[in-house]
């Protein structure tokens, strides 16, 4: 946990207690965060792989995808980025009930964002007839999105199990680390569709 | 000894505000960003220029959400270190693959040049 600096404020960045000055919570989750950079990254780049060489018969991209549907997902997901660091700036300064709203925010985005990405999957499976199985597109960009959209289901998961826990009286500014690990998760999930939108969607419209 | 901590107490008290209107203002500019991104791509450019300038949009975004919204500008060094070996690791990968599987030998066998199925063939 977090050390007290001066009497009153918590030094929220700095742990003196652990041997690197990082509360053990955070370097756990950017230790975690770095090696999803790397399974993200194959992913991405068996996607684009594919892309370069699509085999005859591949449904062009440009005709299945959605790009006023991904841009508003993108939206979504921005803003409940926004709310995720509110939520953070609240509990550090031990206010639970903007720490709730904020939480509840960001949880109503994240559904939103998973709507959005249901009915995409939907619309591509029955109206486009493009399919985990029938092409090379399909394979790669369901399983891709669809891990990312794994991502942010848990962390919709962990939002309301936080959410939650704050009503039970035992969260305090003394556990921010905890909200911020939640924290650091969401917004790594955000970061990751920052890439996906730009490498997996907007690159087919040039 | 009072008043060195009702400093930091107010300094921290400043800060946490700021912090606030700071998430706001880059909120906004990541908006502002996705929007310019989108009307990229209908450009009438090159497609390289169109290329380089997605990805200088995307990598400004990338940086503001982990430098500001997951707080790496006021951590530790190390915790923006340990972050940046995953990243490297992944980019260089991501780079190495896309070289090696964008040569034209890489070329699935009914995208290649005759010619050339009919000598791996022999």
């Amino acid at each position: 946990m977090s050390s007290t600096a001066a009497a009153g404020t918590i030094d929220h960045h700095h742990d003196s207690t652990t041997v690197t000055g990082i509360p053990n919570k955070k370097l756990l989750m950017w230790a975690f965060l770095a090696s999803d950079c790397m399974f993200f990254g194959c992913l991405i780049s068996t996607h684009l792989i594919y892309r370069l060489h699509p085999p005859p018969g591949t449904p062009n991209a440009r005709d299945v995808f959605s790009i006023e549907l991904t841009s508003f997902s993108t939206f979504i997901l921005l803003m409940s980025s926004l709310m995720m660091a509110l939520a953070v700036n609240s509990i550090q300064k031990g206010n639970l009930k903007s720490l709730r709203w904020s939480l509840l925010t960001t949880i109503f985005f994240g559904c939103i964002f998973l709507g959005c990405q249901v009915y995409e999957f939907r619309n591509f499976v029955y109206e486009k007839h493009l399919t985990i199985t029938n092409s090379i597109l399909g394979t790669t960009f369901f399983t891709l999105t669809g891990t990312h959209g794994l991502h942010v289901l848990i962390g919709v998961i962990w939002l309301t199990g936080m959410l939650i826990y704050s009503f039970t009286g035992r969260l305090t500014e003394k556990d921010a680390i905890d909200v911020e690990s939640m924290g650091l998760y969401w917004h790594f999930v955000d970061i990751v569709w920052i890439v996906i939108f730009t490498a997996v969607y907007l690159l087919e419209y040039i | 000894m009072s008043a060195p901590a009702t400093t930091t107490h107010a300094s921290g008290h400043e800060l946490e505000q700021s912090k606030f209107w700071i998430f706001v203002q880059i909120a906004m500019l990541l908006a502002v960003i996705t929007g310019l991104e989108l009307v990229t791509v209908y450009l009438p450019f090159m497609k390289w220029i169109l290329i380089s300038a997605l990805v200088i949009l995307s990598t400004v975004k990338f940086m503001f959400v982990i430098f500001y919204f997951m707080h790496l500008r006021w951590d530790k060094a190390f915790c923006t270190i340990l972050f940046f070996i995953g990243l490297v690791l992944a980019g260089g990968t991501m780079w190495a693959l896309l070289k090696l599987f964008g040569v034209a030998d890489s070329k699935p066998l009914s995208m290649a040049e005759p010619a050339a199925v009919v000598r791996l063939a022999a």
